[in-house]
């Protein structure tokens, strides 16, 4: 040992013992007062093992913990005397701190034994058993880096000792997972399903046992497969030969097992494949006879199940068993089989199949056996029966259709187009080259304009000229052509196009516009305005005559700008009824005064009649505008004539019968009554002329509209009572039978309807010259007073009833002459009722008489009627 | 005392048979046939003017209004005599005591000259 003092980095060496001295060949001299490391450098043999630091370091622990510290195991060789070798040792050392009085650290002992022989010992057995850890090792390594999974299960549960990778693998765990775990407690899914009786069985029998594609369900990578594997379990064997356990050796074969599973499904899926595109199947041995049909053969035959053969053969359609017949014949010499035919179904329908088969021959060539399959195309039948419809539709549309191939032929036209271009065969078609079809000119829109828009946009359509093969007309079509693609690859094949004769267009159209011409020169030249509106009244059409009275632009006279030329006194009255028949949608009609370009004002009647759209809607009127300028004024001097005229003959009417009454009076009281009744009878015809005169003025007024009325209040029947006696006294022959029922106070012209009455009983008496009898009838009925004239004559014919009210009508024929009379009575009397709100009418029967009615309304009725018309007069004439 | 009736009418032959019936029924009569003499009388008036409307130059009704409005003239009764029966209300209209429409039954002349003869 070693006294060493504290005084680092130094550390004197205070003392030393002779062991020390002996074990480290050194003398006393050699060591006291002296610093331990300056005789104890770090051997010039050892680089690496920091002896020094590790020395320094024991010093410092010992001397700051006031403990004892101890160094293992180090080397630190020392020198062979007369030598430069040194000598290998090893030493464990411990340097133990001395304590002063204070407490404090005053030297420490410093106790190194030499462990060299002790610690060389130890090396050599470390090294047999790194030997042995090795050999250990290499077999570890072999049996994880086996390429079939292995593994050792240990006792009844089969706790997993050894797992190699590939079983891990297999089982889809780690290793980590599996070691020292029963298997099935791992491997749960695989639980239960007879793996623990066969191990069971290896381990307490020693016998292996082999499976091979076991189906094994495995959670693997987060799912359950069924993993297949070929296995050997073979008994784990103790070195004493007890067995504990079971060995076991795995190899997937799941990827195999499936590849057959396809296999099989491929086929599988074959069969459905024959059967979902309607393929049936059969197998026919031609030695036996007999056949073998798939089920879907007997399905498209009608049957629910295959049937014998001779079954199939009775559903034939009769028409085609020869045919067949003929097919199989020749197929036995020819090895294939084809042929269509219709079959009829238990309901009756008709299919069409198609049979195809492949015949097989034994080794002396005799046919044996026709295997084959069977379609049903009886839709494919109909879409070639739609095809060749279509076909028919082409073949006799009126237009051209035509194909036109890329390389500028027409592969089809039409027969309307082979008849239109010219083509005398459809080999000329296919031989002519579509240049040919139009001028050279009209060529170059072909090339340059619609065979490229066709092959980029698709389509063109417009007109163009064509040319007649045979006539070399060249005259206009429109066309409507298309690109056709490849249905499959998409590229065009072909130009598709229906064109049009536009001759029979143009032709119309040239009509119509000449018709449109002539039109236009007739209502130029008509002397009526023409006119239209729309459904709210505003002027959409006015004729040149209408612009040339106006004087102004077409575009002036139309909206409202017409109304400008109406006398302002018509103009509201015009607009009024205009508005009035357009809600009412009927014919308009009305009279205004017209204010000419030239300072003139005519009087125009004008109408309209309602016109409605295709689709049934009111769309306004056309109408026209008759100047009646001259008209009324002639109709004026007309009136006036006959006014002047009537008042005029008047005069002397009333001379003659004042004459005549004065003289007849004169004789009377002279007692010369013969001539005094001549005097009569001569008043009696001056009465006579003074009613027609009184007619014709009746007229007059009536059609200028001045008729006038002095309306009263009076009882109807005495009014008819006194007219009827006054009558009868002037009628010797006949007899006025009065037949007066209820009677009412009537409002009217007393005067007038006397007149109307007498007009009709004269009337009566008039035409009814071999009967004696003439009825006069009223009542009152329905708010009204009714009279009727009823008489027993010649009757009026059904065709001329409603011509008796109008003017001038007579009773025509071989009468004519028997019958004086200007034909305005009734006409006179009608008027007459209508204005004073009754109604007319007339029954009669040829050949037995008439009876003419009329019919007024009552007082009170009347009057409220013609208070209410002046009220509305009266707000026209200030609105 | 012998009743006075006095007749304006333009045509002659009016005047003349009117004239011949009223004397034969013991009337006097005093005719013109100049519509505007009318206006002259002052005193010595007729019993009843029988006044025709439509006269050559002058109109009855404009004679009939003035007729009534002078002081001496306006008792004077005037039954006016027209070829148009519609004027019949004008005639009412300008003071005309009573109408009658040409031509004419004499009784009914007669009866409206003594219907409205000044008594």
């Amino acid at each position: 040992m070693l006294i060493i003092g504290t005084d680092a980095p130094a550390y004197t060496m205070l003392d030393v013992n002779r062991a020390y001295l002996t074990a480290t060949n050194t003398t006393r001299e050699d060591l006291i007062g002296k610093s331990v490391f300056g005789v104890f450098p770090a051997n010039p043999t050892d680089n690496v093992s920091k002896n020094i630091e590790r020395t320094i370091f024991s010093f410092e622990q010992a001397i700051q913990t006031k403990k004892v510290h101890t160094m293992y195991n180090y080397r630190y060789d020392i020198p062979i005397p007369g030598t430069a070798d040194f000598e290998e040792r090893y030493w464990t050392t411990s340097n133990t701190p001395v304590m002063d009085e204070n407490g404090e650290v005053k030297y420490f002992i410093h106790s190194p034994s030499n462990v060299t022989e002790l610690y060389k010992l130890g090396e050599r057995e470390k090294a047999g058993l790194e030997a042995l850890k090795k050999q250990r090792e290499q077999l570890h390594s072999t049996f994880m880096q086996a390429p079939v999974g292995i593994g050792i299960f240990k006792g009844q549960e089969n706790v997993v000792d050894l797992i190699n990778p590939p079983l891990c693998e297999l089982y889809g765990k780690t290793a980590d997972e599996l070691l020292g775990r029963p298997i099935f407690d791992v491997l749960t899914h695989a639980k239960g399903m007879g793996f623990e009786e066969l191990l069971e069985n290896v381990r307490l029998t020693g016998e292996s046992f082999r499976g091979t594609g076991q189906k094994v369900p495995l959670m693997r990578n987060g799912q359950l497969e069924n993993v297949f594997a070929n296995f050997v379990y073979e008994p784990f064997r103790e070195t004493d030969g007890n067995i504990t356990g079971v060995i076991a050796i795995a190899t997937e074969v799941t990827e195999l097992v499936y590849a057959k599973n396809r296999i099989e499904e491929a086929e599988a899926r074959a069969r459905l494949a024959v059967d979902a595109v309607g393929l049936g199947s059969y197998d026919l041995d031609l030695v036996t006879g007999e056949m073998i049909t798939s089920t879907r053969f007997a399905n498209i035959f009608g049957f629910d199940q295959p049937v014998p053969r001779s079954e199939y053969v009775k559903v034939f359609h009769p028409d085609d068993l020869q045919g067949r017949l003929e097919a199989h014949e020749s197929a036995i010499v020819s090895g294939s089989l084809d042929y269509e035919a219709r079959v009829i179904w238990r309901d009756t329908s008709l299919r069409w199949v198609k049979v195809e088969g492949k015949v097989s021959y034994d080794t002396t060539g005799k046919a044996i056996r026709i295997l084959g399959i069977l379609l049903d195309i009886t839709d494919k039948k109909k879409s070639m029966e739609e095809e060749r419809k279509l076909v028919s539709l082409v073949d006799n549309s009126v237009d051209l259709m035509s194909i036109l191939t890329m390389e500028g032929y027409n592969s089809y036209i039409n027969e309307a187009g082979r008849k239109l271009l010219g083509f005398e065969s459809e080999e000329q078609v296919r031989q002519i080259p579509v240049s040919q079809l139009h001028t050279p000119e009209d060529f170059l829109l072909v090339q340059q304009e619609v065979i490229p828009t066709v092959m980029r946009d698709g389509r063109w359509a417009g007109t163009m000229l064509v040319r007649h093969l045979q006539t070399g007309e060249v005259f206009p079509v429109f066309n409507n052509c298309f690109r056709i693609d490849d249905p499959v690859s998409g590229v065009p094949i072909a130009v598709g196009a229906v064109m049009r004769d536009l001759r029979p267009e143009l032709a119309a159209k040239q009509a119509l516009a000449d018709s449109e011409q002539l039109l236009r020169n007739i209502t130029t030249a008509t002397p009526i305005g023409l006119w239209m509106s729309d459904e709210k009244g505003s002027i959409t059409y006015m004729n040149q005559t209408w612009l040339d009275w106006t004087g102004v632009s077409y575009d002036e006279s139309m909206g409202d700008g017409w109304l400008q030329f109406i006398h302002e006194d018509d103009r509201k009255r015009v607009t009024d009824q205009m508005i009035k028949d357009l809600d009412a949608k009927k014919l308009y009609e009305s009279e205004f005064r017209l204010m000419h370009a030239d300072g003139t004002t005519h009087w125009c009647i004008a109408n309209g009649q309602p016109q409605y759209r295709n689709d049934g809607s009111f769309s306004g009127f056309i109408g026209a505008c008759v100047d009646l300028t001259e008209q009324k004024l002639l109709q004026q001097q007309k009136d006036d004539f006959i006014g002047i005229a009537s008042h005029e003959l008047k005069t002397p009417v009333t001379t003659i019968k004042g004459y005549a009454q004065v003289l007849e009076k004169m004789l009377k009281k002279k007692g010369d009554e013969k001539e005094a009744m001549m005097m009569s009878r001569m008043d009696a015809q001056v009465n006579r002329l003074n009613s027609l005169i009184g007619d014709l003025l009746d007229v007059t007024k009536i059609n200028s509209g001045k008729l006038q009325f002095n309306n009263t209040e009076f009882n109807f029947n005495p009014m008819v009572k006194e007219l009827v006696e006054d009558l009868q006294r002037t009628t010797g022959k006949h007899t006025l039978v009065e037949n007066l029922g209820a009677s009412a106070m009537v409002y009217g012209d007393k005067e007038r309807l006397g007149q109307v009455i007498a007009n009709l009983i004269t009337n009566a008496i008039k035409y009814s010259p071999h009967t004696d009898k003439i009825i006069i009838h009223t009542n009152v009925k329905d708010d009204e007073m009714t009279l009727c004239v009823q008489d027993f004559g010649i009757g009026i014919p059904e065709d001329k009833l409603e011509k008796v009210f109008e003017q001038f009508y007579r009773v025509t024929g071989e009468l004519q002459h028997t019958f004086p009379g200007l034909g305005l009575g009734l006409y006179i009397s009608s008027e007459i009722i209508k204005r004073e709100g009754g109604r007319i009418w007339v029954n009669s029967k040829e050949g037995e008489g008439s009876s003419f009615c009329f019919a007024l309304p009552l007082s009170a009725e009347r009057k409220a009627e013609l208070q209410l018309q002046n009220a509305q007069a009266g707000r026209t004439a200030y609105a | 005392m012998t009743k006075k009736i006095m007749i304006a009418d333009d045509d002659a032959g009016i005047v003349d048979f009117i004239s011949i019936l009223l004397e034969f029924e013991g009337y006097k009569v005093i005719a013109t046939l100049n519509g505007a003499s009318v206006l002259d009388l002052k005193h010595d008036l007729p019993d009843l003017l029988l006044l025709d409307i439509w006269m050559s130059g002058v109109d009855g009704r404009d004679i009939c209004k003035e007729l009534k409005r002078r002081e001496e003239t306006r008792n004077m009764p005037v039954v006016m005599i027209s070829a148009s029966k519609d004027i019949e209300q004008s005639a009412i209209d300008s003071g005309a005591d009573d109408f009658l429409a040409k031509p004419f039954e004499l009784d009914e002349l007669l009866r409206k000259i003594k219907k409205n003869m000044r008594s």
